[in-house]
């Protein structure tokens, strides 16, 4: 459990990390405990309170400003090489996300879990872009809360719509 | 107590103003690290807060000077309650207190 402090960013981390993983290590560990420390990392990172961290406000250190910035550069600045992998990235994750579904068809039929999945390939091979391209050299902590967070949720979110519609 | 345009809000902290809350009463007792404060606030309110929240709420109430972190040799600071945080303290129950009271008086006349 004391890795998840590595989610909290550097400056966090030089204040409170020890004295955390401190308090961590003495609660069982729990899928309510990882969540609250899942989200007291993202919060940490969007409304920063130690000095010395970045003020999102400032500028450049949400995802949304970057692309927003590169956006109006007129687009990604990325090598060719990169250009590259991105690309090889959203083919592969293409193929991948529909033979997934495509298996899960064959064995389970049309379950909300199933069709779920297949509803949320789309953002998912979105994600996978946005891995490659944006967040490459990120560190591996940033990159796996906002890659696996919005994939999970955008998972869950088609599922709950699933749940639903199938009870219509 | 008059309010002025100085005293700290607890209202600005979103989710974290009950956590904060809390700490300050925990804090209001004596200095006391991170764990002591979980284990305190789990046997006045009932509920046990996880160490995301606990520091959450902690570097919140640090950034606005309500508490302040005592040196210590031990890996685990402790913080006590400041000045500004035993207003701020005083200032929230007395309005949770005249909720309370409107709210009693109300139900006795119903």
């Amino acid at each position: 459990m004391k890795w998840m402090v590595q989610l909290y960013p550097a400056a966090w981390r030089q204040r409170y990390g020890e004295e955390f993983t401190t308090v961590l290590a003495e609660q069982r560990a729990s899928p309510g405990l990882i969540l609250d420390v899942l989200g007291g990392a993202v919060d940490a990172r969007l409304h920063p309170q130690v000095r010395g961290e970045k003020k999102n406000s400032k500028g450049d250190e949400t995802m949304t400003n970057e692309m927003m910035q590169r956006c109006a550069a007129g687009g990604p600045k990325l090598s060719k090489e990169d250009q590259k992998i991105a690309s090889m990235a959203v083919v592969f994750s293409s193929l991948f996300f529909t033979i997934l579904y495509l298996v899960l068809t064959k064995i389970y039929h049309a379950k909300p879990a199933v069709e779920a999945l297949g509803y949320a390939s789309f953002p998912a091979i979105w994600m996978v872009y946005e891995q490659t391209a944006y967040l490459r050299k990120r560190k591996i902590s940033t990159q796996a809360v906002i890659s696996l967070g919005i994939m999970g949720a955008m998972y869950l979110f088609m599922l709950g719509a699933c749940e639903i519609a199938a009870r219509l | 107590m008059k309010k002025t345009k100085e005293d700290p809000e607890l209202d600005d902290f979103g989710r974290f103003s009950e956590p904060a809350l809390l700490i300050l009463i925990s804090l209001a007792e004596e200095p006391k690290h991170g764990y002591s404060m979980t284990e305190d606030i789990e046997s006045i309110a009932g509920v046990r807060l996880g160490p995301g929240t606990l520091y959450g709420a902690i570097a919140r109430l640090e950034s606005r000077g309500l508490i302040q972190a005592l040196k210590s040799e031990d890996r685990r600071n402790p913080y006590r309650l400041t000045g500004l945080g035993e207003r701020a303290l005083r200032m929230r129950l007395e309005a949770m207190s005249t909720i309370v009271r409107t709210g009693q008086r109300r139900l006795a006349m119903a």
